[in-house]
């Protein structure tokens, strides 16, 4: 027993020295080199290779440790190597939505970079173009963050164009065409969807959309003829008949539902009669 | 008599099975064993004698009672200097050569290297391992390991020798070869303890034994006072009698091409059937008179259990 | 002295172990694979050699030393070489220690052939003996150790398969200490955390000795964690072979 006392003596003292070392080493690694790991990170296909077919495991992994890294305000620079990583998660596992959703998320919240987190939906895309959630949620943030509505419609279409697609993204696409004055389209399609619609609501949104689109348009049309009246006349005409009878115009329009345009012969303003939402 | 080895009242429990259950394996051993003596170790299978001699060496830890060796308790690295041990059906490190292996034990025994040659090479020969010394253990027979094995007890010339059944796997020439190196032992000085299941061995040449059944010594002490000198039966093979001439005498254990071998328990009937011999001119090819054996008394002493 | 005896012996025996051999091999081509993996990048090559390279070295360094550590002291137990072992004037830690030394030495000669052949490679690539890599390979070297005392810990007690599991296991444990931080930050303060945080302070860090990184890269490593890792290797293998020797040294031999 007494040997067994001084081998314990030295079982407790090395343990809590090395439990205290343990703690020092911490320390200073965190302090000079954080998010050093980063620097050494293999291509997706090397990472693919080593993990024998634990490919999805390893993505898991790696998606894990991301949210982790990049949650970490200590760490400058991170987004540095942004796509490179998740482009990694999608080379193990490219069916895995998370981190290409998520990661767009973290990358618009932390830099107000949109064209970074639409380059990772575009990836998400790429690897499955039977999901249309990637361009929906891309023309998403280029409408909401951007404003960008170029930008937006182009992803609405790559959208549209998946089958199986809800038909809502038909209807953000039209209005998406119509804020960039695509008329032609916008019409085209809120018609499209008029026609397609199973419910009543939706049949509902469409025409006021084509109520909007058309009285945009007739409104359009009406002032510029108002205010080549007002350049011959030196005035606006009493009523909008007076563009007819001035031979500016063959007629005059009516709105969607048959009703007349609202004329303010004071001001030249036309307005609907009604507001197209709410009719 | 000094005495080298002495065990008292050793316990050893086993736990045994999934859910343990304690097993008594020994159950109170207690003998001596005396300086410059050979010891014989006997019991049935399972009885403790392996167990006995592990706890001797140090392999298993006796939960009560005392061993001491040469006076020392006998974990005492001081007492195992002057120990050998050959276990049952040894196994060594079969890619040495017999030399390298004694080598090896020689040099865990702190013997210098110049006197490890001399050594390891007088051991290998005897044993009768000379002309093997550069080959590789693995290539051995069992009786060369055996004698092998006996050299690697004897490497450190201890003054006592444990030896759990040494003549197993030999050839009678083998065995005949290991026991004289046994008395020869004994004729240096050096003490024998030895457990063996092969009693006409033992009986050739023990001084001393010990019989342990079931965890538990029955028998022990010297040979001759143990096995009574009395004559059991005697043996008379004839011929030239008929059957019916020799009922009444003696048991007739078999009777064939003319011999007739009958087992006589009386004194008085030997000599009335010397004279019949002698009236009817028959024939009287051997007399032997058995008195108890070894195996006799085992067998008796297993069976008192 | 004693020590020396055995630890010698086990050196022989081990050097004899034809899986010593077969990894060695595998080590090597591994290693010379790497040449072939070279060719798919663009840029330094090199880099992916002493990658690949290094990684084999502690792979492989670490298998050896769990599968043969493993058997160490089994085989002894269940071939009953024990028995005419312990029976002489031999202590029983002398013995452990003995088998533990024999082991580590053999696993120098690997790690030292396996460098041999990694540093020629990178040479014929680089045209410059690259000495850090031996830094790094020094490092490798300190955990191997540590993993050979965890083998022949489990092995004076257990079955190979097992003893070889349970090594791994501590492999495993050892190469995700860090997770295990991450996961601490996240418990509320109490005495959940408190405890989580004993348990990670005990569990081993085997990223402790893992400059791989540092050094293909050519970074500086502040030399103040250059030596607590050593000291941290030296003190966690004392206290795994101080629990081996408690172990043994009550065991019985049936």
């Amino acid at each position: 027993m007494r040997k067994n006392l001084s081998l314990i003596l030295i079982l407790c003292l090395s343990c809590l020295l090395f439990m205290g070392l343990k703690l020092e080493i911490d320390k200073v690694s965190r302090q000079k080199i954080p998010g050093s790991s980063i620097i050494y990170i293999p291509s997706g296909d090397y990472l693919k290779m080593a993990t024998f077919g634990f490919s999805s495991l390893m993505a898991d992994i790696v998606y894990i440790w991301a949210i982790q890294y990049f949650g970490n305000t200590a760490i400058p620079d991170k987004f540095d190597h942004f796509v490179h990583i998740f482009s990694i998660i999608s080379e193990l596992d490219p069916r895995y939505i998370d981190p290409y959703e998520v990661g767009a998320l973290i990358a618009l919240y932390d830099t107000k970079d949109v064209a970074l987190s639409i380059k990772l939906l575009d990836m998400g895309f790429a690897k499955n173009p039977d999901l249309w959630i990637f361009p929906l949620e891309a023309g998403h943030y280029a409408q909401l963050y951007k404003k960008d509505f170029p930008l937006a419609r182009e992803y609405y279409k790559k959208a549209m164009d998946v089958p199986g697609a809800p038909d809502i993204v038909k209807r953000l696409y039209a209005n998406s065409a119509f804020k960039v004055m695509d008329i032609k389209t916008a019409w085209e399609t809120w018609l499209e969807v008029y026609e397609t619609a199973k419910e009543e609501r939706v049949k509902k949104i469409a025409s006021n959309h084509l109520y909007n689109i058309k009285a945009t348009v007739d409104i359009r049309g009406l002032r510029s003829v108002l205010e080549k009246y007002r350049a011959k006349y030196g005035r606006f005409p009493d009523k909008l008949s007076g563009i007819v009878a001035a031979g500016l115009l063959p007629f005059i329009p009516k709105d969607y539902d048959n009703t007349d345009y609202v004329y303010d012969p004071k001001t030249g303003d036309v307005k609907t009669a009604v507001i197209p939402w709410k009719r | 008599m000094k005495t080298v080895l002495a065990i008292e009242n050793v316990h050893k429990f086993f736990k045994v099975g999934f859910i343990p259950k304690k097993k008594e394996i020994l159950k109170g051993v207690s003998f001596a064993v005396a300086e410059s003596e050979i010891f014989g170790y006997l019991g049935p299978n399972g009885a403790g004698k392996t167990t006995t001699l592990k706890c001797i060496l140090g392999l298993i830890f006796p939960d009560r009672g005392k061993i001491e060796i040469f006076g020392q308790p006998h974990l005492e690295p001081r007492a195992k200097e002057r120990l050998g041990f050959l276990p049952e059906n040894p196994y060594f490190y079969d890619y040495l050569t017999a030399r390298e292996f004694l080598d090896f034990y020689a040099q865990l025994f702190r013997v210098k290297k110049n006197e490890r040659e001399d050594r390891v090479a007088s051991l290998l020969n005897l044993v009768g391992m000379g002309r093997a010394r550069d080959l590789q253990l693995r290539k051995f027979s069992r009786g060369m390991l055996q004698r092998i094995g006996l050299a690697q007890a004897l490497v450190n010339e201890p003054s006592l020798v444990l030896l759990d059944e040494p003549l197993g796997g030999l050839d009678p020439l083998g065995r005949k070869e290991i026991r004289d190196i046994i008395i020869r032992l004994k004729a240096e000085g050096k003490t024998v303890f030895l457990c063996s299941h092969i009693l006409q061995d033992i009986e050739m040449i023990c001084d001393r034994v010990a019989i342990i059944v079931d965890g538990k010594i029955l028998s022990q002490g010297p040979l001759t006072d143990l096995i009574s000198e009395k004559i059991l039966f005697t043996e008379i093979t004839l011929s030239g009698l008929a059957a019916k001439d020799l009922a009444g005498l003696g048991e007739s254990l078999s009777a064939h091409g003319g011999r007739t071998l009958i087992k006589v328990f009386h004194e008085e009937k030997i000599q009335e059937i010397l004279d019949l011999v002698k009236n009817r001119n028959a024939k009287i090819h051997s007399l032997i008179p058995r008195t108890q054996t070894l195996e006799d008394l085992f067998v008796e002493v297993v069976k008192s259990q | 002295m004693t020590i020396k005896v055995i630890a010698l012996n086990t050196f022989k025996e081990a050097v004899r172990d034809r899986i010593l051999y077969l990894l060695l091999f595998f080590a090597a081509l591994s290693i010379l694979v790497s040449r072939i993996l070279a060719l798919l990048t663009v840029g330094d090559r090199a880099k992916i050699i002493k990658d690949v390279g290094l990684a084999s070295i502690s792979f492989f360094g670490a298998l050896m030393a769990i599968l043969i550590g493993t058997g160490l002291v089994y085989k002894e137990i269940e071939k009953r070489t024990i028995f005419t072992l312990i029976s002489k004037p031999m202590r029983r830690h002398e013995f452990l220690l003995g088998k533990f030394f024999g082991l580590v030495l053999t696993l120098l000669v690997m790690l030292a052939l396996m460098s041999v052949i990694f540093l020629a490679l990178v040479f014929f690539h680089t045209f410059s003996v690259e000495w850090k890599m031996l830094l790094a390979i020094l490092y490798i070297f300190i955990e191997v150790i540590l993993i050979t005392a965890v083998a022949i810990l489990f092995s004076s007690f257990s079955t190979p398969i097992l003893s070889s599991l349970f090594s791994l296991c501590f492999y495993l444990i050892g190469h995700f200490s860090w997770s295990l931080e991450t996961l601490i930050k996240k418990i509320p303060a109490g005495i959940f955390k408190v405890l989580a945080q004993i348990v990670y302070t005990i569990l081993p860090d085997l990223e402790n000795f893992n400059f791989k990184t540092e050094v293909v890269h050519g970074l500086t490593i502040p030399p103040q964690v250059l030596l607590y890792s050593a000291a941290y290797g030296f003190l966690y293998t004392v206290f795994i072979l101080s629990l081996a020797i408690l172990v043994f040294r009550r065991r019985d031999f049936i």
